[in-house]
């Protein structure tokens, strides 16, 4: 009997074996770069490109090829849009959108996760509305504004409609997308330890499905705020208060070329703003715990 | 079928941990059908270590879902004398958004245990694997052997009840340290054996490997493949010379694959 009988000295000659075994298989963590050089690489790449582009704009600008009407100085942009700043506009026009966008936006995470819940799991519905939401995520979402507009006036329903249909089906899509990618085992594992329907939904498939849903997220942030921006320009009135938008559309009518690249310059910045501010944090920490950084 | 779970007070009194009367399990559309088990008879008793060998295509995995409870055997009857049975898979399949502490907790969580209670005993039972030190480490910090343990102690996590005395359980094992390096394997067979000794749990063991089998099990039982049937058992496993049964249990393995060579 080689096996039950084994001596006391064995058992313990194996514990040592199973302890270096842990030392020597368990993988190194990679150590994260120190800040500055997250820094460096972060910060400095995106800030060079930027100058470049400023520099040859000044460079097209200052050649003369096309009138200043159409292809103003970087400075005459810039001056336009020191000015708004300065008498404190700036803040009116992006808090009038942001706020709107991040309501909207938060209304389309309440309905889109539980619709993108019922798609994943239940078939009928898959195969009867699954198409219609990958249909709807490629419909721009300005094609939207007009039947807004007949339906609702031109008010703040018109415009969250518009935003709605814009982040609604990439939230769900996304978190279709992350429960398709759950390996089936998890599920299963959930199963034997018990869980119902219920707290499986609660405690494996919802956060298995983080990282899909996250990117379903950033998604549906990208295209409510697109969604906004597409309604403000088309949608006017006083009573909506003016939104970067209207702002935009403003420049135009005044055929000011300084305002309008001002407000596309703005638009541009909320939005690289949200996302380095919310979604990449977010996404990291979610990526980072469960050792999927390498690509980051 | 009738899966008959313990109500109330189970009874450590019954000769047997499970036992399987006649199962027979097919799959796909009648008339195409496909026949994984036929007419298993098998039984574990109490705090029994049994190994189910065979090739691949003998239904050891439908087996071991069928007593799990994952899947329903078309004909027989399987009876369960024990607490909810822990599983264990190839694959750890650790939650890997958890830590290792978390994930044995996961179990106890749904099983409704209090927050101090369920740290308590996912501590007890890390110990009990030998991973006191790493219950905070995420699974892609932990090796594959170490994973495996985590998957054992979530596994034991799972027999427990709110409240419940201490009843007998079953550990169903799907051939766990397939994926294993050699020396991992060799030491974590090692490691079940002292877990299986200190808790007193009944084991069912599927594996390919015969010298695994002989290792660890008490008790040896062959399926043929392709419908998986009981062709021959070993008892008393553990009294014999191990690498005179080794061969002797490879020898009918070899049978049984070669009779499929003809069909």
């Amino acid at each position: 009997m080689p096996q039950l009988d084994r001596s006391a000295e064995d058992v313990e000659n194996l514990d040592a074996v199973g302890s270096g075994l842990d030392a020597l298989d368990a993988p190194v963590g990679e150590r994260r770069p120190s800040f500055r050089k997250r820094f460096a690489w972060g910060v400095l790449p995106p800030v060079a490109a930027l100058v470049l582009l400023i520099v040859v704009w000044q460079i097209l600008w200052a050649a003369a090829f096309w009138s200043e009407a159409q292809l103003p100085a970087p400075l005459a942009v810039w001056d336009e849009f020191w000015g708004i700043v300065v008498d404190g506009q700036v803040f009116g026009f992006v808090w009038t959108s942001v706020h709107r966008a991040a309501l909207g936006f938060v209304a389309g995470v309440l309905i889109g996760t539980p619709l993108g819940l019922v798609v994943a799991k239940v078939r009928v519905v898959r195969a009867a509305i699954g198409p219609l939401l990958t249909g709807l995520q490629s419909l721009p979402s300005v094609a939207w504004v007009p039947a807004a507009i007949l339906w609702f006036g031109i008010n703040d329903g018109a415009i969250y409609f518009v935003v709605l249909l814009g982040s609604v089906p990439s939230i769900a899509n996304g978190l279709v997308s992350g429960i398709d990618q759950i390996p089936p085992i998890l599920p299963r594992v959930g199963q034997v330890m018990g869980a119902n329907r219920l707290s499986s939904a609660r405690h494996i498939l919802l956060p298995a499905a983080l990282p899909g849903f996250l990117a379903g997220l950033k998604q549906g942030w990208a295209f409510s705020w697109r969604s906004l921006m597409a309604a403000e320009l088309i949608a006017l009135s006083p009573q909506l208060g003016v939104g970067l938008g209207a702002y935009l559309n403003q420049g135009s009518s005044l055929n000011s070329i300084e305002t309008v690249i001002a407000a596309i310059f703005l638009i541009l910045l909320v939005g690289v703003g949200i996302e380095l501010a919310v979604f990449r944090p977010l996404e990291r920490a979610v990526l980072r715990a469960r050792g999927l950084t390498s690509s980051l | 079928m009738t899966t008959t779970l313990p109500t109330g007070r189970p009874s450590f009194t019954g000769a047997t941990a499970v036992r399987l009367d006649g199962v027979r399990k097919t799959f796909g559309p009648a008339g195409r059908a496909v026949t994984a088990l036929d007419g298993v008879d098998l039984t574990v008793a109490p705090g029994e270590f049994v190994c189910l060998l065979g090739a691949s295509g003998c239904g050891k995995s439908t087996l071991l879902n069928l007593v799990a409870g994952l899947d329903a055997p078309s004909a027989g009857e399987i009876t369960l004398n024990t607490s909810r049975p822990a599983v264990m898979f190839q694959e750890a399949a650790l939650m890997p958004w958890l830590t290792a502490a978390r994930n044995v907790e996961l179990p106890l969580r749904l099983a409704g245990f209090g927050r101090a209670e369920r740290r308590e005993k996912a501590a007890e039972l890390l110990d009990l694997v030998r991973l006191n030190g790493a219950g905070a480490k995420r699974p892609h910090e932990l090796s594959g052997g170490m994973r495996q343990r985590v998957a054992l102690a979530r596994a034991l996590a799972a027999t427990l009840r709110v409240g419940g005395d201490p009843e007998q359980s079953l550990l169903l094992m799907d051939e766990p340290f397939a994926a294993l390096d050699a020396i991992t394997r060799d030491v974590l067979q090692g490691e079940l054996l002292r877990v299986y000794r200190s808790t007193g749990t009944s084991v069912l063991f599927v594996t390919h490997d015969v010298r695994e089998a002989v290792r660890l099990g008490q008790r040896v039982v062959l399926l043929s493949s392709r419908p998986g049937r009981v062709v021959r058992e070993w008892t008393d496993v553990p009294l014999a010379d191990a690498a005179e049964l080794t061969e002797e249990i490879t020898g009918h393995l070899r049978e049984v694959i070669s009779t499929h060579a003809a069909a």
